[in-house]
């Protein structure tokens, strides 16, 4: 909401600053967002009288016009129609700073003398473009016959704004009044409201019905005759222009004045265009439309509330008129709406017709159907001092309910129990009653309590608590003291899913791998994917199998492609992957994210906490000291070896795994205890391609499911002793069938060697003459060692014997020597 | 003879001098003082000399040999180190070349912001807890006193999701587990609330529709605002250095009352006004307030016996704030060249 300084000031003079007040306000919950300057570039233009016209010798549609500005007198070239003898005008001098009149976009342009088709034009009266007011550049801009030629404009025009932020619980300072009475109370001084005329009710039977007043709490209808339409006067023009409101004509515009004053809208009718000159407020009927001012043509649905005549709507209550009853030039007699609407009703309404006004803002805050009365009152005045002439022939006042100021006891312990300090009783009483709340301090059953009486228009202040808001802004919250919590103090545990996550990323950020955060959302082209060559879904997103039920889908997403929450990471990352290689040769991402997974339709999803982990293109860099190559899967699959025993997981497994999205042979599921919790494995090339990355380059994911891991039990870190004693390396190369997997062959050497194997590594494969064909050698190194003597070679020959003999059994397995 | 033992001496000394290397030391050794060396040939000549001498000659031989192996060690010392240094000054190298990086990546600034705001909260005493991002309207809004049709509701541009009677919202804020938690536990509570938050927002430099919030509450006997006041200045101080000036400022924020604002004196500026405090010289960093009784009751918390507080953070704006990241879309393009630039152990 815009405030023109000056009309604030003249409701509550003040010597303080635009700024000074700014800072009141903003700190007492009216933020003032920015300041704006009328006329802060208005250096070098005065008010002008225009005194004779005379043709230009070379031109038709140009005339010089010699204007007086006082100390200057000068003679200039314009093309504007609207100039005239008499009239007073902004005259700028050479050097005056003004927005260029062609330019779309705001420009400003510095004033020289110029010679316009052979005549000398020594500067220039101005449109209110010109001089950034508007983007009216048809014209001149005409100023009141009152100006005070020769005053410079800034002093005569200039204004400062002040823009608030009107939060939701805000309506009583939705207007200049309001505000008033806020600046007000903070710096202890009353308001002085402007002039108001008094009405007398009554009028004839049937002018207002009101047939829906479960949405109309109050009509004020005021029919005034021997109306004049024409221009407002220019303080009106000025201060609608100022808080940014168009003027239209005098009766519009005093409407629109009295919102902007009052905070309470209104709207004027042509009664002669009313079927039999009366209102009824009611629900719209099935099929009825209206053309509302903007000229749009909106269908009504029947839970808008509108404003009817005998027949047909003319407005929709609290948003907009309708363009048939509009005020003319011809209007006569005016039917003046003050009404007070059911605030939801409102919101809905302007929702539905994506119809947001000045007025529908105020409505759906909750007025205060007081305030409707005094909105009358106000314009009556404004139109007895307008239009000269006009009467008052008819007043109703529908008001079955009436509000009554909100009684409310508070006890006065209720402040330093919720602030954490005390304020004296005097000061505290001062506060509220600068507010206009009639505080009173009584004892009430042995305690102190304040009662005060709620005004109508605070409809924001309906508990104790909000009295204790009251008392502190307006004293101010820098007054509170910074102390800390006292008292109980709650153990701080961290949760095991959260100390999972910080494990699991500090570790991947340890094997050089980058943490990303992706949007969570994808779309249907992403899943689908995921399956190469295939029009049907993948039967797997990922890690998990795809759910029975359609995943969770937003009603009203962002993009379309953000529509779906994801059940994998896999796309999220191969998107970032895609991103990313575009600038990067080398990409080592993970992301500790959920993803969600659908239960019943009116259940929250189940989010489940999964790593997903992505390398792709070079896995180092060429170097000194590396040759560039690209990775693979043995290159996650080594990062997966290091982080899962690292958290605890024990028992660490993989087995060959189908999958959808992966490479056939190079696709691992990931088992914990036995259990599944991930998968692994080079992606498809095709999903690859599918992503926008390059086919040739190799991508390899995995995602694991890390509440999966925690179901299924990590393992603190269980203490073997620490032998004192040499330990012995033996190798043994194993000449396996080339399909025997190598984590079998591993395992029939630790079952081989007991508790005394120490570690077991492979570090060769051989295939080649010396062995037969389908065969392969592995070779392993084994290290023995026992906690409590050394071992003797008699010992390490029957342990060889053991292994050997585990070998030949589970594997097939033949030592070479 | 004791002109043959001094002879001797002489010519293993000198010898000994052109040793330079392990090898010829090790030949010199051999040749006097091995087993079959030039002293052991000495001892042996000792039968030839007259008997009333060879006490003496004893002696001196003794002598030469303890001389020599004392030489030999010094010598061998001296060639030791001497070949040495030859050694490492041929392994002499650029030190200017680079060295083998240990691949080390990064953890996303916006989980480093969470660690450390979390880490300050938990030193004062609340316990880290999350809640689900697909959120029930109840939780998002009704229970937080914020009604169907309320203009508040507005201030939350909400995504929907496809439900049949429930609503179910992405949550705009972390607020909801506000609820959640009081409904799980009895006072005292204080927890601290990192996660994701989503709001149906254009995005632009400042706007995401996808961001992260961090909610406080502290819920108890005797919690005041002046606690509040003084947990924030400390956390600010904390985060943003112990010279910061706070503001706490009235707002309104419908599940608190009264409401906070609360704002540092710009970095930027120290104050002074400039583009990232639009002139002001204080930075919005939070919004908070004293629970609403409302939403105490909705919760089977007596207000009358308890009171409280919480706060909501952006902490993508915390990020920006302290490192002068200028847009906020950077944080999820995902870009290696934005993010490698937060690899730091210490913030
Ligand atoms: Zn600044």
């Amino acid at each position: 909401m815009k405030v023109p300084v000056r009309w604030l000031k003249e409701l509550v003079p003040t010597e303080l600053s635009a700024r000074e007040i700014a800072e009141r306000l903003t700190l007492a919950g009216l933020e003032v967002e920015a300041i704006t300057e009328i006329g802060s570039t208005w250096d070098n233009i005065y008010v002008g009288v225009v005194e004779r016209i005379e043709p230009h010798p070379n031109a038709d549609r140009l005339v010089l016009a010699t204007v007086d500005a006082g100390t200057h007198r000068l003679t200039v070239v314009t093309g504007a129609p609207n100039i005239a003898p008499g009239q007073k005008v902004a005259l700028a001098l050479p050097g005056a700073t003004l927005y260029d009149g062609h330019s779309v976009e705001p420009k400003l342009i510095t004033l020289k003398p110029s010679t316009i088709r052979g005549v000398r034009s020594e500067g220039m009266v101005c449109s209110e473009k010109e001089l950034g007011l508007s983007d009216e550049h048809e014209g001149i801009m005409v100023l009141h016959a009152d100006a005070p030629v020769g005053v410079p404009l800034r002093e005569y025009l200039g204004d400062q704004v002040l823009e608030l932020e009107i939060t939701p619980n805000l309506v009583h300072a939705f207007s200049v009044v309001g505000v008033a009475r806020e600046l007000g109370a903070l710096i202890g001084q009353r308001v002085r409201y402007p002039e108001r005329a008094p009405l007398p009710v009554g009028g004839p039977e049937g002018l207002v019905t009101i047939e829906a007043p479960d949405l109309c709490y109050r009509f004020v209808g005021v029919v005034i005759e021997d109306v004049k339409v024409g221009p407002s006067p220019w303080w009106m023009q000025q201060r609608l222009q100022a808080a940014g409101m168009r003027p239209i004509n005098n009766v519009v515009d005093i409407t629109n004045y009295v919102m902007l004053e009052w905070g309470q809208p209104q709207h004027a009718f042509d009664r002669d265009r009313l079927r039999e000159g009366r209102i009824v407020v009611r629900r719209a009927r099935p099929g009825e439309k209206i053309e509302t001012l903007d000229g749009v043509l909106r269908e009504l649905d029947p839970d808008t509330l509108v404003i009817a005549d005998a027949e047909r709507p003319v407005g929709i209550a609290g948003v907009m008129g309708g363009l048939e009853s509009e005020i003319t030039e011809q209007t006569r007699t005016v039917l003046l709406e003050t009404a007070n609407f059911e605030m939801r009703s409102i919101r809905r309404t302007a929702r539905a017709q994506r119809l947001r006004t000045e007025a529908s803002a105020r409505f759906e805050r909750g007025l205060d159907p007081n305030l409707a009365w005094e909105g009358a009152t106000r314009a009556i005045a404004l139109f007895q001092q307008l239009i000269p002439g006009c009467r008052v022939t008819a007043v109703v006042d529908i008001y079955p309910n009436p509000r009554l100021p909100r009684q409310l006891c508070m006890p006065r312990s209720e402040i330093p129990r919720l602030l954490g300090v005390d304020f004296p009783d005097e000061l505290v009483l001062e506060v509220l009653d600068r507010l206009e709340f009639q505080p009173e301090l009584r004892q009430e059953d042995g305690r102190a309590v304040i009662i005060v009486q709620v005004p109508t228009y605070r409809s924001d202040v309906t508990i104790a608590a909000d009295l204790v808001e009251e008392v502190a802004r307006v004293i101010g919250y820098h007054e509170l003291p910074e102390a800390l919590p006292l008292g109980r103090t709650v153990p701080v545990e961290i949760s095991p899913e959260l100390r999972l996550v910080r494990a699991v990323q500090d570790t991947l950020v340890a094997a050089g791998l980058t943490e990303v955060i992706t949007y969570p959302m994808v779309d249907e082209a992403a899943l689908r994917a995921l399956l190469p060559g295939a029009a049907t879904f993948p039967d797997r997103y990922g890690l998990y199998p795809r759910p029975e039920r359609e995943l969770v889908r937003a009603v009203n997403p962002i993009r379309p492609e953000w529509a779906i929450m994801r059940p994998s990471l896999l796309p999220s990352l191969l998107r970032s992957a895609a991103e990313n290689l575009k600038f990067n040769r080398a990409v080592a991402i993970f992301e500790t994210g959920k993803v969600y997974l659908p239960r019943g339709l009116d259940e929250l999803p189940d989010e489940r906490r999964t790593l997903g982990c992505l390398l792709a293109g070079a896995r180092h860099l060429r170097d000194l000291y590396h040759e560039e190559r690209p990775v693979d899967y043995f290159d996650l699959k080594g990062v997966l070896e290091t982080l899962l025993p690292r958290i605890g997981a024990p028992d660490l497994r993989f087995r060959p795994l189908t999958h959808p999205s992966l490479h056939p042979g190079r696709a691992a599921e990931v088992l914990v205890k036995g259990q599944p919790v991930g998968i692994l494995g080079e992606v498809h090339p095709e999903v690859v391609e599918a992503f926008e990355i390059d086919p040739d380059l190799r991508v390899v994911f995995a995602e694991i499911d890390l509440q999966r891991l925690l179901e299924v039990g990590l393992e603190p870190p269980r203490l073997r002793p620490v032998s004192r004693y040499q330990p012995i390396d033996q190798d043994f190369a194993v000449v396996v069938d080339e399909a025997t997997p190598a984590t079998e062959v591993a395992d029939a050497i630790m079952a081989g060697a007991g508790a005394l194997a120490v570690s077991v590594r492979l570090f060769d494969i051989y295939r080649g003459p010396a062995i037969p064909a389908g065969k392969k050698s592995l070779a392993f190194r084994v290290t023995f060692s026992a906690p409590d003597r050394p071992l003797s070679d008699e010992e390490l020959a029957r342990l060889r014997e053991r292994i050997e003999g585990h070998l030949r059994r589970r594997v097939k397995g033949e030592l070479r020597r | 003879m004791s002109g043959e033992v001094e002879r001797i001496r002489q010519q293993a000394l000198a010898e000994l001098q052109q040793a330079s290397s392990t090898a010829a030391l090790a030949e010199w050794h051999g040749r006097y003082l091995g087993r079959r060396g030039e002293l052991t040939q000495l001892m042996r000549r000792i039968s030839q000399v007259p008997p009333e001498e060879r006490p003496a000659y004893g002696q001196a031989v003794n002598a030469l040999k303890e001389e020599l192996a004392a030489r030999f060690e010094q010598r061998e010392a001296e060639v030791k180190r001497s070949e040495l240094s030859q050694r490492l000054a041929a392994e002499a190298v650029d030190v200017t070349l680079p060295g083998r990086a240990a691949d080390v990546g990064g953890l996303h600034p916006v989980t480093q912001m969470i660690r450390e705001v979390t880490t300050i909260f938990n030193h004062l005493g609340f316990q880290t807890v999350e809640g689900p991002e697909v959120e029930y309207g109840y939780y998002a809004f009704d229970a937080l006193n914020i009604p169907q049709d309320h203009p508040a509701r507005d201030v939350w541009d909400t995504i929907f999701i496809v439900s049949d009677q429930k609503e179910i919202v992405l949550r705009p804020h972390t607020s909801p587990m506000q609820i959640r938690t009081m409904e799980r536990r009895q006072p005292p509570v204080r927890v601290v609330v990192p996660g994701r938050c989503y709001r149906f927002e254009a995005v632009d430099a400042t706007h995401e529709w996808h961001f992260h919030q961090i909610e406080g509450l502290a819920v108890d006997e005797h919690i005041t605002m002046a606690d509040l006041k003084g947990t924030l200045a400390e956390f600010a101080r904390q985060l943003f250095g112990q010279e910061r000036k706070v503001r706490f400022r009235c707002d309104y924020f419908p599940f608190v009352e009264p409401g906070v604002d609360f704002a540092i004196d710009c970095m930027f500026c120290r104050g002074e006004g400039c583009r990232v405090c639009k002139g002001t010289g204080w930075i919005e960093i939070l919004g908070a307030g004293m629970v609403h009784p409302q939403v105490l009751r909705n919760v089977g918390y007596d207000p009358e016996r308890y009171t409280g507080w919480a706060f909501g953070m952006g902490v993508e704006r915390l990020v920006m704030l302290k490192y002068g990241v200028p847009d906020i879309r950077l944080f999820y393009q995902g870009d290696l060249r934005f993010l490698a630039q937060f690899n730091r152990a210490l913030a």
